[in-house]
This record gives C-alpha cells, structure tokens and sequence, in this order.
C-alpha cells in the first residue's frame, strides 16, 4: 500500500503496555485524515492495537512484517 | 520428579508464549481498553481447572492444597504485587516467559523479583511475615479431598460454609462459562492459541502440574526462590525450580520455531530502573502472600481458596492503581 505517514512512532523495545499506550496518545493529537506510522515488536501488542485504536478513531490500514517479531503497522485517523 | 517439573515448565512456555498470556494485561485491558480477550482466557483456564482439580482430588490423585489464608498480607501483598506488575512490564509468569522472547528488561525483573522473594521466604527480610499474623486455618473432622494437617485446613469457600465442595466448584464453572460464552468477547486476530484454544491448554497444563508436583498445581515465586537458592547455596533444585526454569526453556522454544525471537532492549534508561522497582514490589508482595499471579489466580482461584479470592482482588486493585498513576492520571 502506498501511503504517506505524517509521522512515525517507534515503539520496539517499549515493555507493555508503552506500545498501546504511546500509539492511542499520539492518535489522539492527530487531525482527521493523517496517518500514523507504528515500529514494533511486541506481537502482543500488535494483535491487540486493531481494535483498541478503534475507542480513540484510528483505524488500520496495514501491518507489515519488516523483521523478526518486527512489524510496521500503518493507522488512519478517522 | 525434578525433571517432571521441567517438563511440565517446558510445556508451560510454550502455551505462555503462543497464547500470548499475562494476567498484568488481562486485569487492565478490561479496565481501561474494554478488551476482554485476555481475561476471557483466564476465565477458561480456571473453568478447566475447577472441574479438573476437584476431579482428580475426588479420584484420589492428589489433596487439594489452598494456600493459607493470611487476610491482611494478601491484602497488602496483594496490592503491591498489584503495582508491581504494571512497573515491571508483566504479570510473575509474564516476565518469566518473555526472559525466553529475548526481553532484557524480563531478566531484570524477574531476577529482582526473585531475589526479595527469596528475602522474604526465609531470608534476611523474613522478619516482615510477623507483621501480617498467622494463617487462619479451619479444623475439619474428614477433610475429605484436601490436604490436612493436624486436622486443620487453609480455608476455601466450601470449608467455610461447610458444604461439599463440588457444589461450589459446579457454580463457580457455570459462572465463569455464562462470562466467557454469554458476553461479547472483543475481536482480535492472533498469529498463535486464540483465547478458546488458550484458555483450554492453559487448564490443562494446570492439571498435568498439580498430578506431578502432587503438592500443589503451577506456581512462580517458590520456582525463582529455589531456582537462586539451589544455584548459589548448597540446597537441591526442586519440582517447582525446574519448572520456572522450563517456562523460560520453552518459551524460547517456541520463540525460535515461530520465529518470533529478538534481543529487545528499551531506548529510555529509566524503564530499567523501573523495572526493577516493579521486580522487587512483584518479590515482596507475593512473598508474604503466599503466592503471584500464578500460584493465587491460575492455580488459586479453582480451589476456591479464600486466601486467593482475597489476593486476587487485591492483585486487580494494584494493577489498576499503578496503571491510572502511570498511563492515565496526566490526560
């Protein structure tokens, strides 16, 4: 997929639940359109940011795997 | 035995690493996420073992052992294992397991944890269990399916209203089942165990803990304390050592198969003090409580045992009190 992110959240080596947290308070700052760019390696969190960006209007574009336990998660504020 | 116990643990990591369990995430999510996920497998792992432990103490192969019940050190040990958790990034078996996923900050804690535990259970800090009193024990005439020591018994709910203690355990079951199947469970996709399949090996894995440690299901805190205390004394290691040393075996096990192994290492310092801060409150509460998130809401709460129940109110209260302090105080 093709996007642009605005910005960029590196989140991996964070212990839980920083990845959660950093992502949903970042995605509140957001303006309606942009898109966040999320670096993580935390599988737990990566299964779990789906849904829970949904209560602060993100949404989930993607989730690309870009290493091991590594994954690039692209979300669309709404 | 002491191989069983490594066994047993092996299996263990395994089950932690793929169904992704932490009891720290599962207290929370449901409070500040409204994400059930987790706890819904909690929920399905004690089910499974309710039915399973009062069925294989009724066949005869083993007591049913409640920890004691000490009200006001699982109150307060309870609480500062509680806040523990949430510091020290994972629940007693979270951190355990991730030491096998490569997370640095997991060594920490979990050694921190284990070493003021090992303080506390015998070593230079004993001192503290005579602040929080003696264990409250009931004296039954036929202790029937549990373990009895001069005729006295650590409390659980059917020893408390004196009725037969399937009775309780049937109900227990039928309300954790309306919970897990009779609410909304929220979506996610999981690469590994989803919380059915999860919930179900998790019980089970309870259930092979408990016929071969015999004494007892699966525990944390007395696995590191044996775990230190055989390493760098002259005491043996035990079934309960082997098996924290399993978890952390498996774990990488599995982490490696599934490729999912990384050296994970935090950019800020001060989450490594942090952690350890959160190790040592973890080490301390579930010293003098009688036991972690394991050993009391795993293995605890299908006993029914009054000491759990209270340890795990209190375990919730400290998460949610230190998750609010940390994370959410300064929207």
């Amino acid at each position: 997929m093709d996007v642009k992110p605005n910005y960029t959240l590196d989140v991996r080596g964070e212990v839980c639940p920083v990845p959660d947290v950093e992502t949903k308070r970042k995605l509140k700052t957001m303006q309606s359109g942009e898109v966040l760019e999320v670096l993580i390696d935390y599988a737990l969190s990566k299964e779990r940011i789906p849904q829970g960006v949904k209560e602060v209007g993100g949404e989930v574009l993607t989730i690309e795997e870009i290493g091991p336990s590594e994954w690039r998660i692209l979300i669309k504020k709404l | 035995m002491i191989w069983q116990g490594l066994l047993v643990g092996i299996l263990f990591g395994v089950v932690l690493q793929r169904s992704r369990m932490c009891f720290n995430s599962a207290f929370r999510d449901v409070k500040f996420s409204k994400d059930n996920y987790l706890l819904k497998m909690a929920a399905l792992a004690i089910l499974v073992e309710t039915i399973g432990f009062h069925l294989v103490a009724s066949l005869g192969f083993i007591k049913l052992n409640p920890l004691p019940f000490i009200p006001l050190a699982q109150i307060v040990g309870g609480f500062l294992f509680g806040m523990g958790m949430v510091l020290a990034g994972g629940c007693a078996s979270g951190v355990t397991y991730r030491i096998g996923e490569g997370y640095i900050t997991s060594i920490l804690a979990g050694l921190s944890f284990g070493i003021t535990a090992s303080a506390v259970r015998g070593g230079k800090l004993n001192f503290v269990n005579s602040w929080f009193g003696k264990p409250i024990t009931v004296n039954l005439q036929d202790p029937g399916i549990y373990n009895a020591v001069d005729g006295k018994v650590n409390p659980t709910l059917a020893t408390l209203l004196g009725i037969n203690p399937w009775i309780i355990a049937i109900i227990w079951a039928i309300i954790l089942a309306i919970y897990i199947w009779g609410t909304k469970t929220t979506e996610r996709q999981t690469t590994g165990l989803n919380y059915i399949t999860g919930g179900i090996a998790l019980g089970i894995v309870g259930i092979i803990g408990y016929l071969s440690q015999k004494t007892y299901a699966l525990g944390i805190t007395g696995g590191w304390i044996n775990l230190l205390r055989a390493t760098t004394t002259e005491t043996s290691y035990n079934w309960i050592g082997m098996e924290v040393l399993g978890i952390i075996v498996g774990a990488f096990i599995s982490t490696l198969a599934y490729k999912e192994f990384k050296l994970r290492v935090p950019k800020d310092p001060k989450t490594y003090v942090q952690v350890i801060a959160g190790g040592i409150l973890m080490g301390f509460g579930a010293g003098v409580a009688a036991g972690c998130n394991i050993g009391h809401v795993l293995s605890g709460l299908p006993h029914l045992a009054l000491s759990s129940i209270l340890a795990t109110i209190f375990f919730v209260l400290g998460n949610w009190f230190m998750y609010w302090y940390l994370y959410q105080r300064k929207q």
